[in-house]
């Protein structure tokens, strides 16, 4: 569970460290977006978090066969806080106390979402 | 330059500066409207589909899953989804993208009630209360992060 956290939250933020290599999309152009994808596959943090993706798909299903349904998505939602806090230390992201506040109010929603 | 001239100098400035930031949020928005969307049509693409095909073993469920335009078209809609949710972290802060995608929570209960006509609690309810609260107060850090930087370019100018 632990483990389908963190790689979740890797995910998202290698994802964000490749875009943000890429550079900000600021074109409609289509020859210029296909260049921007093909950038973008070549980009070996984007790479990582898709990785880390697939890691999470894999380990949510093992986790899936051994656990019960009631606790694995609920203790999903501690992706909703795991990934502000890997954009704070490892992106160096500020975040304000109101914005915590609100990322905190969307855990807890989610949580309350997924019980089923 | 007395000072009046240097107020009048300053206005365009400060517009200029917290138009722009305004403009990257509307951008940010725009692009993952459309993301939480497309993820949660994807949903219930998949969910309609794979509920018809019922419990199988899992190479038959493949291979029946693989000949049905549904579970194709709801993949595809996924992969926008995704597609969208890299491009907008291409400039938005991940802090910001993460709670304001968690609408497709709130948009996938609303999708099951009316399409799949699943029955909502009210436990998840109040679930779709605290994240919409969530995603409310974000949105405002996110203005008033842009207010503070335009304030710090003002003031790096009085400099």
């Amino acid at each position: 569970m632990a483990l389908i956290v963190l790689a979740d939250s890797a995910g998202d933020v290698f994802l964000t460290r490749g875009m943000k290599q890429v550079g900000e999309i600021a074109t409609l152009n289509p020859r210029a977006l296909l260049a921007i994808g093909k950038k973008t596959l070549l980009n070996r943090s984007f790479l990582a978090g898709i990785f880390f993706m697939a890691v999470t798909f894999f380990s949510f299903l093992t986790v899936l066969s051994l656990a019960d349904l009631s606790l694995v998505f609920p203790a999903k939602s501690m992706v909703y806080v795991a990934s502000p806090l890997g954009a704070k230390w490892l992106l160096k992201e500020t975040i304000s106390s109101e914005r915590w506040v609100g990322i905190v109010l969307v855990c807890l929603g989610v949580a309350l979402v997924s019980i089923p | 330059m007395n000072d009046r001239g240097i107020a009048r100098d300053r206005r365009p400035e400060n517009r200029k500066g917290s138009t722009a930031a305004r403009n990257s949020l509307k951008k940010t928005i725009a692009v993952l409207i459309p993301a939480v969307f497309a993820q949660a049509a994807g949903n219930v693409f998949l969910s309609m589909k794979m509920k018809e095909i019922g419990s199988a073993h899992f190479l038959a469920l493949l291979g029946r899953a693989l000949e049905s335009p549904a579970l194709w078209i709801g993949t595809a809609l996924l992969i926008v989804s995704f597609i969208l949710f890299a491009a907008a972290l291409s400039w938005a802060d991940l802090s910001l993208v993460v709670p304001a995608v968690s609408i497709e929570v709130v948009v996938n209960v609303i999708f099951a009630d009316y399409f799949l006509q699943e029955v909502i609690s009210l436990t998840r309810w109040m679930g779709v209360v605290l994240i919409s609260a969530g995603i409310i107060l974000v949105l405002r850090s996110e203005r008033q992060k842009a207010a503070r930087a335009t304030e710090e370019i003002l003031r790096s100018e009085d400099r």
